[in-house]
């Protein structure tokens, strides 16, 4: 699993061409430092944390099963990561989809003594259940999901949904014409932040 | 003193595109003002991210936003900011307008509807009052509006049907999805007369605009044709051509100044850059859709008018309307059809121009006899995909839905059947409870205090709304439709608003007068939907073009 996960990783370098992301090396420097989430090349913090956390978390909430795409398939984590950078979203909106990874692994660690990804399916169900209980972990865990579902449903020239895959496994049929890449939504009229429905 | 126009827009949406047209047609030199940015068919994609999902046209809810003041149980109005509540008030925030978002059902009022307390009386709680004006007056120009913005369609006589000076639409209607057979067929059986929806849709190029592309995503979305009929496409690309018309978009009118006669001086805006500028012009024409109208006039104070232009009867902002009414839906199972029906069923692109007007107006014991009803139309569910999806998200008990269930539902949702919605529009009673006035406190991005809206209805418009979607749900189980279900409520669709600025021949009782003037400004004139004092049973648009043309006339008579 853990060595998909990494080629998938391997596999997004060569593909993904933005050039900025918001990364964070540990916990411990996301919890010291929310304020100042700084912008580091993308392939150097593919591979790190919370990204990790997140893409298992995307992959339970959204499984690959024999016939049907899951987050990975729908490129729900290039999705993620490169939409919460556009420029209308609020840092309040990056800072939350961060701060749940860490207290996802906090109760995790309180739990089973192990960190999320590390936890059996099972195990996984009961967390993010748990989570869900609190006010800010269901607000996180309901961001998550919209960006998966946008992720398999958006047009592709937004990263997620390649070649259509989401809209081909539900008989989708999308409109026309589809915006190429320089009519992205954010390219039209003027940058501003937005609040993200969750 | 020489003044910088002849004519100021302020809004270019369907109820400045017909001012604008028609002076620049003239010869007169016209400006219009518009808030958001120019947008063309260059521009607008079917992307649902674009068009419903980051509210792209419309401004973000932390720069400017509403104050909505509902009722609570103790009986009294509390506001609160849209930006706190997340309920957009905004519609088409581009040149062009809204009308660049609309389905582009498009409906006459009916003769009664100009009097409507003449012909039934008063109902306790409302200020219905008859309009200045009749339906003969605004005939030639709802005429005018078939040719000008392209409307397709069929007339069909029926019991309701309104006078024509011109035989048919100049435009066939667009291509029909297969359902309309069944929807055709079910009210033959009830006895219920099928009517063809007419649309402001060209079914094909016309007036150097495409045809319909039949992509299946029309209503929120722009057109990227140029087919459907919105302000842009239809009316200001020709009054840009005349070369006497100039649009600057992301400009920002804060206030209209007026002088010591009392009539306009001038409009300060910001550019886009936040520049404050001003600009001057001979005759000036408000149409920034009904909230905005009103809380511009309201902002625009001055010696001769100090509570706003057009408020010194304390009327500016009152009787504001939008449309009552209700929805339902039915699901069309595809594993209860034949393969070919199913697969017919399953097409998307063509338009369900399907309506009914059998009770527009009704003669039941039921509602006490003679009564005002309304319409009803049918549609299919909107194909976008992410809110579709978005929808099963949360489970009845409020629990995120997520893992191989989320799928499970998401296959079923997209692949079982297809759904048949229905619309019911039915008069907004004007009252005391729905109005436009000034926040106190909270103010938009450029300082000024935003519209607080009092969204109070009258009991007797959910009596229509219930009556009439019973009448549509029958259509539905005849169809053979399954997990039926319908709302029927008092909460104001955001994008069917009209009224605050009425029009009568009373300033104590009205704002404009029968011309659309303001009644003690010499030189202001408001042509969108503010000027209704009733609102009829029907989406707004084709009556607020009309009546623009129709004010058209009148300033052009006077420049």
């Amino acid at each position: 699993m853990v060595d998909q996960l990494f080629s998938r990783r391997d596999f997004m370098r060569v593909l993904v061409t933005a050039a900025a992301a918001y990364p964070l090396s540990s916990l411990a420097e996301l919890r010291s430092k929310e304020e100042s989430l700084a912008v580091y090349n993308r392939s150097s913090v593919i591979n790190k944390e919370p990204w990790l956390t997140i893409a298992e978390v995307q992959e339970h909430l959204f499984p690959a099963e024999k016939n049907s795409p899951g987050a990975k398939d729908i490129h729900a984590l290039e999705y993620l990561q490169t939409m919460i950078q556009s420029p209308d979203v609020e840092p309040t909106e990056r800072k939350l989809i961060h701060d749940g990874v860490g207290w996802l692994n906090d109760l995790s660690k309180q739990q089973h003594l192990k960190t999320f990804i590390e936890l059996t399916a099972g195990d996984k169900e009961k967390i993010l259940r748990r989570v869900e209980g609190s006010k800010a972990g269901s607000r996180w865990l309901s961001l998550l999901l919209t960006y998966l579902i946008e992720a398999l449903l958006s047009d592709p020239v937004y990263a997620g949904n390649p070649n259509g895959i989401g809209w081909k496994w539900l008989n989708h049929q999308s409109g026309f014409p589809r915006p190429d890449k320089n009519k992205k939504y954010f390219k039209l009229g003027k940058p501003r932040f937005r609040t993200i429905k969750v | 003193m020489s003044q910088d126009y002849d004519v100021c827009i302020i809004g270019s949406g369907a109820g400045g595109g017909p001012v604008a047209l028609e002076l620049a047609k003239a010869g007169k030199s016209v400006l219009i003002l518009e808030k958001g940015p120019w947008l063309t068919e260059k521009d607008y994609f079917k992307d649902e991210l674009a068009c419903c999902v980051r509210s792209v046209y419309t401004p973000q809810l932390k720069d400017e936003k509403h104050v909505i003041e509902e009722q609570y149980q103790d009986n009294s109005w509390q506001g609160e900011s849209t930006e706190e509540s997340g309920w957009d008030f905004w519609n088409g925030n581009v040149v062009g307008g809204s009308s660049n978002f609309m389905s582009g059902f498009f409906y006459r009022l009916k003769e009664k509807d100009f009097r409507l307390l003449s012909e039934f009386g008063k109902i306790e709680g409302a200020n219905i009052a008859d309009w200045p004006i009749s339906y003969a007056d605004l005939e030639p120009y709802y005429a005018k509006v078939e040719t000008e913005v392209g409307i397709s369609g069929r007339v069909q006589q029926h019991q309701y049907l309104e006078p024509r000076s011109t035989k048919d639409f100049p435009y066939s209607p667009t291509i029909e999805h297969p359902i309309v057979h069944r929807i055709d067929k079910a009210c033959e059986q009830l006895g219920f007369t099928s009517l063809t929806t007419p649309r402001a849709i060209l079914p094909k190029a016309d007036m150097g605009r495409n045809g319909c592309e039949y992509s299946g995503f029309c209503g929120s979305y722009g057109c990227s044709s140029g087919a459907k009929g919105s302000s842009r496409a239809a009316l200001l690309n020709r009054a840009i051509k005349t070369g006497n018309c100039k649009i600057l978009p992301n400009a920002k009118v804060v206030k209209l100044e007026s002088n010591h006669q009392g009539n306009v001086s001038a409009v300060k805006y910001f550019d886009e850059n936040n520049n404050k500028k001003s600009v001057t012009a001979k005759t000036y024409v408000v149409a920034c859709q009904a909230i905005e109208t009103s809380r511009l006039l309201l902002s625009s104070t001055g010696a001769k008018h100090p509570n706003g232009l057009g408020n010194n009867y304390n009327q500016l902002g009152k009787n504001l309307l939008f449309s009552a009414g209700g929805s339902g839906t039915g699901e069309m199972t595809y594993s209860k059809l034949d393969k070919v029906s199913a697969e017919q069923l399953k097409i998307r692109g063509p338009f369900v121009n399907r309506g009914l007007q059998d009770w527009y107006f009704i003669n039941d014991k039921k509602m006490g006899g003679k009564a005002k009803g309304g319409i009803i139309d049918f549609l299919l569910r909107h194909p976008n995909a992410i809110s579709k999806a978005m929808s099963l998200k949360w489970d009845d008990n409020n629990k995120l839905v997520w893992g191989k269930e989320l799928k499970r539902q998401l296959k079923s949702t997209f692949n079982d059947s297809q759904d048949l919605r229905f619309e019911v529009f039915n008069d907004w009673l004007p009252t005391d409870n729905c109005f436009v006035s000034l926040d106190e406190k909270v103010k938009d991005k450029w300082g000024s205090p935003v519209a607080k809206i009092r969204i109070g209805y009258h009991e007797h418009d959910l009596k229509v709304g219930e009556y009439l979607s019973q009448k549509a749900l029958k259509v539905l189980k005849k169809m053979g439709a399954d997990n039926i279900r319908y709302s029927v409520s008092g909460s104001p669709p955001a994008n069917l608003v009209a009224g605050g600025c009425r029009f009568g021949n009373d300033i104590k009782t009205s704002v404009l007068d029968a011309n659309c003037k303001v009644h003690d400004v010499d030189n202001l004139y408001v042509t969108d939907g503010s000027f209704m004092p009733t609102g009829g049973s029907v989406p707004y648009t084709w009556t607020i073009y009309a009546n623009s043309f129709r004010v058209a006339d009148i300033i052009k008579k006077r420049l």
